[in-house]
């Protein structure tokens, strides 16, 4: 009874935070009315401020002495503000780029690693080459596009070519604690998915990651709405409308327009002047139509990913930190599993007829890592895991067995001479791919970024 | 089932805003403090950093984005600063009256005189604000320009009360005189400092005294042994009056400084709430130059 209390609570509070758009014109029209009354009320406080300041002034001037003309005469002209980034770089838009190197080593050959696919979850493989690799020179640019909208772009650049991984603009002046955002972004969806990963804590994404949205997480063409509640507490619900092109999630061809969708609520409090915990739920759901769920087969039904995750941080200024992140993922899937011949034709049963399964899918999964912190020194530790509670997954009604649970151990040091460079060697013991042999990656990985200071989030 | 009802409407309740006191939220204790003085019990102020941290490794946390939520104003020391953490939390707000060039936008080090402010400089030199040096909380002229430019935003936001901000600011400059002859007759002229940090450049330039060298190599980049050696020969050379250090950053290395070369070391709050002595901006001044005498 308390969990739907909570869970009606939330979707409660979802739709109030969503356009309702029946009412909605109406609705626009008079927030634009307000918007533009806002202005005109600010421009008007604004023509108060420059009057007084000059009144001021001209008070001012007749008791003059030689002390204070000399004072005066110290004094700035009137510096123009600083603005969001900072006003460092004058020049509009802020850039920096990240370069993000590492020379990786495993046991493995490069064959069994590029086949090397999670049984039972998804048959890509990984693509790390053995020796020195270069994941990209990531190119970020931001600025704000005007009174009303920041806009932001990571094009990282790779060894293929360049890439737009991103680029959306965030309102900065929608009322009531709403905010708007579009373009190709990542998903807020969980924790790990929205960060870039020269800023994730450890070389490479969580297991249950790879296993449901593949090795960048979901990375997509939308929109987004939040609505920030002035609550005692910080609670922060979102939803977002998807264009679903994710590989392993949903799948660009799975049904023409929008169709993936994402909710999501976050909330946190401080423990004590130095320790913060941020929790909560997510759920992604959507059409999906992949092939890479078994070799030669093409999966098209509907998918939904719930998520839930919890982070808790200890930061007494300088010196020492410490970091406990968890998060919880479990997928539902279902619909129908074709299969192909070599040549990609559909592959025929004896009367002629194509080979259809249908395929339910309910797995779960997750990961817990901790990071210590310590001058310019991170020591960090992770254990991820597939299967943890559910592993259902029928093929037409009959339940396929796999054995060995799918996990990897991790561990990490990580030396930052400054906050602009980072020096991590890992170490992953994988049994992700079930009975296979362990794969014993190393990872020295070098991240350095230059240019315009971006703010670190949470 | 109602008992939630019931929670959920308490906490709607709780959280409609009280129009009758101006929301302020600060960074640091010591903008708190000076808005303190200015806005007294018409203002409800919120510090973003507590006392015991310090500003140039603070993060931002879920917390800070919730008050700037709610924030009338927000203001800041700036010079870069607070840029590790303050641009996410006024993006992330969801408030438009804090946005940059709104009223609810305070860039405090709009209405000072930076020192040191480099005309070129990459990272190499360590994490350098390129616009200058950010502490110029330690400058009672500039601390002045800082209190009329609060005394005007808070009119701007609060004109119902601008004459109450007006005479609250001239009270504040009658008191600021006072405590600056008495600061002023104090006899730092001349003397020399070892410093952690450049935390007290301001300081030095209006007193008259000299801060010769740093423990910090670099800023943000603490000491090699090297340097360490470099700074006993310094120190043993120039024999300084003391070797300074907060109580967030160099306190160790200060000591040990003093253990090997028999200079004194002293530790000095960097910011209002520090020490318990240091409840206020003037308090915090008092205790620094004394520390300093
Ligand atoms: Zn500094």
């Amino acid at each position: 009874m308390k969990r739907w209390a909570a869970f009606l609570f939330i979707i409660f509070t979802l739709c109030l935070s969503m356009p309702s758009y029946g009412a909605d014109i109406e609705s626009r029209l008079k927030a634009l009315e307000d918007t533009i009354q806002q202005q005109g009320e600010t421009i008007k406080e604004q023509h108060k401020i420059i009057n007084e300041l000059r009144e001021e002034l001209n008070n001012k001037k007749p008791q003059e002495t030689a002390g204070t003309v000399k004072e005066e005469a110290e004094k700035p002209k009137a510096q123009a503000a600083s603005g969001l980034f900072g006003a460092s770089a004058l020049s509009n838009p802020n850039i920096s780029l990240v370069l993000d190197t590492f020379v990786y080593s495993s046991n493995l050959t490069e064959e069994e690693l590029e086949n090397r696919s999670i049984p039972g979850f998804t048959t890509e493989g990984l693509e790390n080459r053995k020796g020195f690799s270069l994941e990209a020179a990531e190119l970020f640019l931001f600025a704000p596009v005007d009174p009303y909208f920041n806009l932001y772009a990571t094009i990282p650049v790779t060894e293929e070519g360049v890439e737009l991984e991103e680029a959306f603009f965030v309102t900065t002046s929608l009322p009531h604690g709403l905010q708007a955002k579009g373009g190709k972004f990542k998903s807020s969806f969980g924790r790990i998915n929205s960060q870039h990963p020269h800023a994730w804590d450890f070389a490479d994404i969580p297991l249950p990651y790879r296993a449901f949205m593949g090795g960048e997480g979901v990375i997509e063409k939308g929109a987004q709405v939040t609505f920030f509640p002035a609550l005692p507490f910080y609670t922060l619900l979102g939803a977002e409308v998807l264009q679903g092109e994710n590989e392993i999630l949903f799948g660009e061809d799975a049904k023409s327009g929008p169709h993936a969708y994402t909710f999501f609520a976050k909330a946190s409090f401080d423990l004590t002047d130095d320790s913060t915990i941020l929790f909560g739920p997510s759920v992604m759901t959507g059409k999906t139509k992949t092939g890479s769920i078994e070799e030669d087969t093409e999966f098209e039904g509907d998918s939904r990913l719930y998520g839930f995750e919890l982070t808790y941080k200890w930061k007494p200024s300088r010196g020492r930190n410490f970091t406990v992140q968890s998060e919880y993922l479990y997928r539902t899937q279902e619909g129908d599993l074709s299969a192909f011949d070599e040549n990609g034709d559909a592959l025929l049963d004896e009367d002629g007829e194509a080979v259809v399964d249908t395929l339910k899918r309910a797995q779960d999964g997750a990961y817990i890592q901790a990071v210590y912190g310590w001058d310019r020194w991170r020591l960090g530790a992770r254990y991820d895991v597939l299967d943890l509670f559910k592993d259902e997954y029928q093929l037409s009604g009959e339940e396929q067995d796999f054995d060995g649970k799918p996990w990897r151990g991790t561990g990490m040091l990580e030396f930052h001479p400054t906050e602009f460079s980072r020096i991590k060697l890992q170490y992953n013991h994988d049994k992700s791919a079930r009975n296979e042999e362990t794969n014993h990656e190393w990872w020295l990985q070098f991240i350095m970024g230059i240019g315009a200071h971006a703010a670190h989030p949470f | 089932m109602n008992k939630y009802l019931l929670a959920v409407l308490m906490i709607l309740l709780a959280a409609t805003p009280s129009l009758a006191k101006v929301k302020v939220v600060t960074t640091l204790p010591w903008i708190g403090s000076i808005a303190k003085e200015i806005g007294r019990d018409n203002i409800e102020i919120t510090t973003l950093i507590k006392p015991m941290q310090d500003p140039h490794f603070a993060e931002a946390r879920p917390s800070m984005i919730l008050a700037a939520r709610k924030a009338d104003i927000l203001m800041y020391n700036g010079l870069e600063l607070e840029i590790g953490y303050l641009p996410r939390i006024i993006e992330s707000s969801n408030n438009p009256g804090i946005q940059p060039g709104r009223t609810g936008n305070l860039d405090c080090s709009q209405f000072i005189t930076p020192m040191e402010k480099p005309s070129s400089f990459d990272r190499s030199m360590g994490d350098v604000h390129p616009l200058g040096n950010p502490h110029y909380h330690f400058s009672p002229k500039n601390i002045l320009r800082v209190a009329e430019g609060m005394a005007n935003a808070l009119s701007g936001i609060d004109s119902g009360n601008a004459d109450f901000y007006r005479s609250n600011l001239q009270l504040f400059k009658d008191r600021l005189a006072e405590k600056q002859r008495q600061w002023s007759s104090m006899p730092l002229k001349g003397k020399k400092y070892i410093s952690y940090h450049k935390l007290f450049e301001y300081l030095a330039q209006e007193n008259g005294f000299q801060i010769l060298g740093y423990i910090e190599p670099k800023p943000g980049i603490p000491p090699s042994a090297g340097h360490i050696e470099e700074m006993i020969a310094l120190i043993k050379k120039a024999k300084p009056n003391a070797i300074i250090a907060t109580y967030v950053a160099g306190k160790k290395e200060a000591a040990s400084l003093s253990l090997k070369t028999g200079a004194r070391s002293v530790v000095l709050p960097h910011d209002v709430g520090a020490t318990e002595t240091a409840k206020d901006w003037f308090s915090l001044m008092d205790e620094v130059l004394k520390g300093l005498e």
